[in-house]
């Protein structure tokens, strides 16, 4: 089925036949779920299953099948808004593709898959960890997980490999998501939490947005803008594409992929030139500034310009408004985390925020945008592959001494830090791991140059899928188990502003789907090795994290489910005990961080910030470009990201009919001035190339982006991938990989792609 | 500019009203003449009959009048005339009887359009508009003396039906077809309830219904149709199995029932019986108009509709008194913007207003003409509804 | 029952992001059912991101239903344009082509014109409209003059439209700037301009240029 390209690496696999058996296929509301004469049982107050905001909503639920959605007016964040996927999710439920029993792979079997009965699939699993740990060591099986799985999950994930397996290799999706933000954050604040509440948005005199299509990644996010901007808050947008806020935003710096230190140390030299400081705040609540002083001084406007290919007068601009601001709120996203400098960016931006000394006050914010829906939560409790509970750290003695105190194990069973998601698959690829667990995840669509990824899979002995749908990844599987979606469970999750919510449950799983929670427990019994794993209820699991939590920088000690119903949710820290003297937060936490005179466990008094003197970090943050830059052979930047139906990598929204009608293929976005040097026009199939592999999709030409760059959306998979193309170099502090720069040519195609004609747009 | 639309001013009686007047009236007096000639000088008559009589009467003129004020509204009057031009048109007219006997039996006879609403929708209007038919099938003619019932002089055991006086044809007085045809109108009260129950059933279900509906446009013609059915019913019980008890008392009920729904046939809901063919007629309208010239979007140049429908509208909204012309301007009229257009200009005119407020400036289009605006989604059910649709927003 | 009257729409157009919210949303409502009645369109996508979305405006003269030959258009007293009676459409058109803000669509195969109606099932009963709900850049919004005047306080809303020489009022108000002279929008005089936005050339630096 493969066929070779020039670019060195085989076209994934069309796999129609799997695709047949079992999706992705396109659900439409029928039924149920058109009669408006069905009355529904329950009304389920819940929260979206996608993205980092998680909005708040009803689920409408008739004889177990969730028949609609109503907009939940009261809860606060959103107050009833919701994207397209949040009003279209309740379609992901009773859809035709959900896997209803184990599998197993067996190439007779209509689409390569065989149902086998659950627990012949749980032992089976089970002695093939004990095979493959027993012959090769304990790190040659490895987990991946996620962090769209409730906090309760990802905290017995983290327990499950760190506990029952004992291996150091567990690791997240969050590493292609929120770990650059994560680490520049601990870096320059000593805590890894968007600083303020979203209502401080409102407020604001400036609004930053750098590397963040709020408007398709964060709709709701969006009328915060526009709120804030109808009381003359003025909206600056930096992105390489006019995005839909970009449109009206006041000032657009089109910047070239990859150059957003360079432009955040040329505002920050403007604000220095200009004395737009507040000598104040840095002297008081900062270090190192002088240092950060002396990087930026080289960064003049000409030179600024330059690199980042933005016009002298815009980048000016920008740094007036920023830098004469009374009240401003920073934001970013994947736009400048994604890179192999990425934690860099991220400091840098942080740089003009506390030179600036507006922040830890009202209406004074900084944030970066979660993308997954617990990208907050599933970065804190242990399944980041140097984590523990509480945002502890596993290399850290007395960190591991109170986990393994909780857990009632040695401190010395704990494995040493493991590697990254993608270190991973290098492992697999070069046989030094042979047994993978993935729950949540799904690399072939989402890690970059991953047609490695999927020959990495093909190296494995045994590699355990657990998901609701058989997704691209889990088609490499030997054994998949069915789990659970979001709404077939309990559990809490924490959104972007730092808010710990409740999910609730408003189906039970269908024929032989369980929880996922029960699932690993389940493993772990057919280990023999259940002590710890016999949780009845994600309230139980949620009261042992809150206690491994206490004490850490991410204490949800005070958080109970009955205070999180009560608040529409809470914010952390929310430590159970304050020492004397020190208020207790309130009852929704912690809301707002850093503010003048308050205390943390860190810095126990000493300001406001989450070091041991109490004081935020300058970083200096010298330029560096991205990893492989254009040459004359690869001349043109490819940039990747979502567009607004769609999620990740689409397991769930290329399922969901009505989704796929919003936009129903990914398009090589370009400019009109670069497509007509290349003999395009719009529509044409067009052919790009990397040194990785090569995709053939439709053109969209259109004014909105750079003429340097073209725009393609990644939740697509197989050939429509645009992963095949991107690079899998990485962060060296975060390691997240640089989906938003690497170089590419491109050209008119000579014919249309082999899956156009077999192939449905999600498909 | 005007706000609303100015009426020309007219004498106190409208000419419409006085012709649909003397419409009534004659339609009602021919009515009369063919139930003197067709009950033989009401010699076939029943007089029991003769409250029926004066409320059909009634109804006939009123029917009469409504359809005919109808008809002199503008927008019904262009349809009208150009609906009747377009059947009988030269080269068209073999074609458009036999599109004719096609649409009636799937729109009229079959209710396909009502069956793509939903299956038990239309279900239910074929219950009760067949249920109808057979009802007024029956009683109409009895009524008039149209048709009348004896038995065969000579042989006891025959009836013979007579219609308009003239023997018709000869059957058994024990046969199932005396059977079926004695009990005709209690088939039809099956019918009708079974339908009226499921019309019911949906309008208490569906909150779309509950939100939209009103008690006499909707509930009073079932409840109407329901009284008739039932009461007829009970006087075929009465005389059936309880020797007749109650029967003069039924009787009245049962005629007040159908006389109300008679008077109540020009007002309401009902009315739709005589309104809907002309579906018949707007289809007829679009086929000769796709058969000519089309309209082109002074905007963004492309076709939308036929020449003719844009026209036509021009005419119908000068006549209600709205003043869409732009004198000033290329376009002339407003009609000439297609849909999409006119969403596009709305837009417009409401960014504009935020210009030098809001970030952004004007977009320089070169002077090229402004390209038709898209439909985000054409997914089902999100974008056009079917191939008219995308006409309208051209695709 | 009506919808309240210190209920109101508001829509600012320029605000749409265009991420089809209210297209979906619209679906889920219960007076049409899998059918979406928002028209969303792009303005021009070669040139800019803008997205025009347009429910009913619900006209205190409704040309759609004057224009109907058929009766099958009704206004109700709380001055809710209502979709097409079934009963009474004839699937002519007149409605769709006639409408001065080009809102309505035409089932043919199921003979009936279909258009917003304010979720009539909603505000009649106290609720928002579903697309106003979700709407998450509240270019469709949905609430009290008081509310709109707090949170929008540099807008004012206005319902007088001019098409050619025909003023038409709404029930549903547009967001114009609060010092905008005229209480009127002017939508056939806009026709022929250009729309709002940043062209990426004006700040890209060139002599950088790939």
């Amino acid at each position: 089925m493969t066929e070779p390209v020039g670019t060195g690496r085989a076209l994934p696999p069309l796999e129609l036949e799997t695709i047949h058996a079992f999706g992705p296929t396109r659900a439409y509301a029928a039924g149920a779920r058109t009669d408006t004469g069905v009355e529904p049982d329950k009304r389920v107050k819940t929260h979206c299953c996608f993205c980092g905001q998680q909005c708040g909503l009803e689920l409408k639920v008739k004889d177990n099948t969730v028949v609609g959605i109503e907009p939940w007016y009261e809860f606060p964040f959103n107050r009833g808004m919701l994207c397209p996927k949040g009003v279209k999710r309740y379609l992901q439920q009773a859809h035709p593709d959900r896997l209803l029993h184990a599998y197993e792979r067996d190439s007779k079997s209509p689409g390569g898959f065989r149902p086998l009965g659950y627990e012949a699939a749980i032992r089976r699993v089970a002695e093939s960890i004990e095979r493959i740990q027993r012959e090769h060591g304990r790190d040659a099986f490895a987990i991946l997980s996620g962090a769209s799985l409730t906090t309760e999950k990802t905290y017995l994930m983290g327990k499950f490999a760190h506990m029952c397996l004992r291996t150091a290799n567990i690791d997240y999706n969050g590493r292609l998501c929120m770990v650059s933000a994560g680490a520049g954050n601990k870096k320059a604040f000593g805590v890894d939490r968007a600083a303020n509440p979203w209502s401080d948005i409102l407020g604001a005199e400036v609004i930053f947005i750098t590397g963040a299509n709020v408007a398709e990644c964060a709709p709701i996010t969006t009328n915060y803008v526009w709120q804030a901007r109808e009381h003359g808050a003025k909206v600056i947008v930096v992105d390489p594409r006019i995005t839909p806020l970009a449109r009206t935003c006041d000032l657009f710096l089109p910047i070239k992929p990859g150059r957003d230190t360079a432009l955040f140390n040329g505002i920050l030299q403007f604000m220095i030139e200009k004395d737009w400081l507040d000598h104040e705040f840095i002297e008081r609540y900062t270090v190192g500034f002088d240092a950060v002083a002396a990087e930026v001084r080289p960064w003049t406007l000409r030179r600024t310009a330059e690199v980042t290919g933005i016009a002298e007068k815009s980048i000016q601009r920008a740094a007036e408004l920023w830098g004469q601001a009374k009240t401003s709120f920073l934001m970013h996203a994947r736009g400048i985390e994604h890179h192999t400098h990425g934690v860099q960016n991220v400091l840098g931006a942080i740089n003009l925020v506390l030179a600036s000394g507006r922040i830890g006050r009202p209406n004074c914010g900084y944030a970066t945008i979660t993308g997954q829906a617990n990208g907050q939560g599933g970065r804190e409790h242990g399944q980041k592959c140097d984590q523990l509970p509480g945002g502890r750290d596993l290399a850290n003695p007395e960190h591991r001494a109170y986990v393994a105190g909780v857990w009632g194990i040695d401190p010395n069973q704990l494995p040493q830090p493991g590697v990254d998601a993608y270190e991973i698959m290098r492992k697999a690829h070069a046989g030094e791991i042979k047994g993978l667990l993935s729950l949540c995840f799904n690399p072939v669509v989402s890690l970059p140059d991953n047609n490695f990824v999927r020959a990495a899979l093909e190296k494995l002995e045994f590699f355990v899928a657990i998901d609701f749908f058989l997704s691209e990844t889990a088609r490499y599987a030997h054994v998949v188990l069915p789990g659970s979606l979001q709404e077939e469970d309990e559990g809490t999750v924490t959104q972007v502003e730092g808010r710990i919510i409740r999910i609730r449950q408003a189906v039970t799983p269908p024929a032989e789907a369980r929880a996922d929670w029960r699932i690993i427990q389940d493993i772990a019994r057919a280990l023999g090795r259940e002590q710890g794993f016999t949780f009845e209820s994600p309230e139980q699991m949620f009261g042992e994290l809150r206690v491994a939590s206490k004490g850490g920088v991410i204490d949800y000690s005070g958080v109970t489910y009955e205070r999180i119903e009560k608040n529409f949710g809470v914010f952390w820290p929310c430590p159970s005990e304050t020492p004397e003297g020190v208020p207790a937060p309130g009852p929704q936490g912690t809301v707002r961080l850093f503010e003048p005179g308050s205390w943390n466990s860190v810095a126990k008094g000493a300001g406001p910030f989450y070091f041991p003197d109490g004081k935020a970090r300058f970083v200096a943050t010298p330029h560096r470009g991205p990893a492989e830059d254009v040459d004359a052979e690869y001349p043109i930047i490819l940039t990747s990201g979502r567009v607004v139906s769609q999620f990740l990598s689409g397991n769930q929204t290329r399922r969901i009919g009505p989704l796929v009608d919003n936009f129903p293929e990914p398009k090589v976005e370009m400019h009109p001035r670069l497509a007509a040097r290349l003999g395009i026009a719009d529509g044409d199939w067009t052919t790009v190339e990397s040194r990785r592999g090569t995709c053939t999709l439709r053109a969209a030409v259109v004014q909105t982006i750079r003429p340097d760059t073209i725009f393609i959306a990644y939740h697509w998979g197989g050939r429509k991938s645009v992963n095949q193309l991107t690079i899998s170099a990485q962060d060296p502090i975060s390691k997240i990989p640089e989906f938003k720069v690497c170089a590419v040519r491109v050209r008119k195609a000579e014919a249309a792609p082999d899956y156009a004609g077999q192939l449905e747009p999600q498909q | 500019m005007a706000e609303g639309r100015a009426r020309e001013p007219g004498p106190k009686v409208a000419p419409e009203v006085l012709r649909a007047v003397l419409h009534g009236i004659g339609a009602t007096a021919l009515l009369g003449v063919l139930i003197v000639v067709g009950s033989r000088n009401l010699s076939h008559f029943d007089a029991a009959l003769v409250a029926y009589t004066f409320s059909i009467l009634f109804a006939t003129f009123g029917l009469t009048y409504r359809y005919s004020m109808w008809l002199a509204r503008p927008p019904t009057a262009v349809y009208w005339r150009r609906g009747w031009q377009a059947f009988f048109r030269r080269g068209f007219r073999v074609r458009n009887a036999v599109s004719w006997c096609s649409r009636m039996a799937s729109d009229v006879l079959a209710n396909r359009f009502i069956l793509r609403r939903g299956r038990l929708r239309g279900l239910t209007h074929l219950l009760i508009m067949w249920g109808c038919v057979l009802a007024v099938a029956i009683t109409f003619p009895l009524v008039f003396g149209w048709l009348h019932f004896r038995p065969v002089p000579g042989d006891l055991s025959l009836y013979e039906a007579m219609v308009f006086g003239f023997p018709a044809f000869r059957f058994p007085h024990d046969s199932l077809v005396a059977f079926l045809l004695f009990h005709g109108l209690v088939w039809s009260a099956f019918l009708v309830i079974a339908g009226v129950m499921l019309a019911l059933r949906r309008r208490i279900r569906e909150e779309g219904a509950v939100a939209l509906q009103r008690f006499a446009e909707d509930f009073m013609p079932l409840i109407l149709l329901f009284a008739v059915s039932l009461t007829g019913l009970m006087l075929t019980a009465s005389y059936t199995w309880l020797r007749g008890y109650g029967f003069s008392f039924i009787a009245i009920l049962h005629a007040v029932t159908v006389i109300g729904t008679f008077l109540w046939l020009p007002f309401g809901k009902f009315f739709h019986i005589f309104q809907r063919p002309a579906q018949l007629g707007a289809g007829f309208f679009k086929d000769v108009g796709r058969a000519h010239e089309s309209a082109e979007c002074r905007r963004c140049g492309h076709a939308f509709t036929s020449r003719m429908h844009v026209e036509d509208l021009i005419e119908v909204e000068r006549k209600l008194g709205f003043r869409y012309q732009m004198p000033d301007s290329p376009v002339e009229h407003y009609q000439w913007i297609c849909p999409p257009c006119r969403r596009a200009s709305f837009a417009l005119a409401q960014g504009l207003a935020w210009h030098g407020r809001r970030g952004g400036e004007p977009l320089d289009s070169r002077g090229e003409r402004p390209p038709a605006p898209q439909f985000v989604n054409r997914g089902i059910g999100a974008g056009p509804l079917d191939t008219e649709d995308s006409e309208n927003y051209h695709p | 029952m009506p919808v309240p009257e210190r209920f109101e729409f508001f829509i600012d157009a320029s605000r749409c992001i265009g991420c089809q919210s209210c297209v979906q949303a619209c679906a889920e409502c219960d007076t049409h059912k899998g059918q979406s009645m928002i028209q969303l369109d792009y303005l021009d996508r070669q040139h800019s991101t803008q997205t025009l979305p347009v429910v009913c405006m619900h006209c205190d003269s409704p040309t759609c239903a004057e224009v109907c030959p058929a009766d099958a258009i009704k206004r109700t007293e709380d001055g809710v344009v209502q979709t097409a009676r079934k009963p009474r459409c004839i699937a002519c058109n007149n409605c769709v082509l006639a409408c001065p803000f080009g809102v309505p669509k035409m089932n043919t195969r199921m003979n009936l014109m279909m258009k917003c109606d304010m979720c009539y099932d909603r505000t009649s009963v106290g609720l928002k409209p579903m697309c106003a709900s979700v709407c998450p850049s509240q270019a469709l919004a949905f609430g009290t003059r008081e509310e709109m005047a707090r949170l929008r306080p540099r807008a004012k809303p206005v319902n007088s439209f001019v098409f050619g020489a025909q003023l038409i009022r709404t029930k549903v108000n547009v967001m114009v700037p609060d010092d905008a002279r005229k209480e009127v929008v002017d939508v056939t005089a806009a026709m022929f301009e250009p729309a709002i936005g940043h062209d990426v050339l004006d700040d890209v630096f060139e002599g950088g240029d790939a």
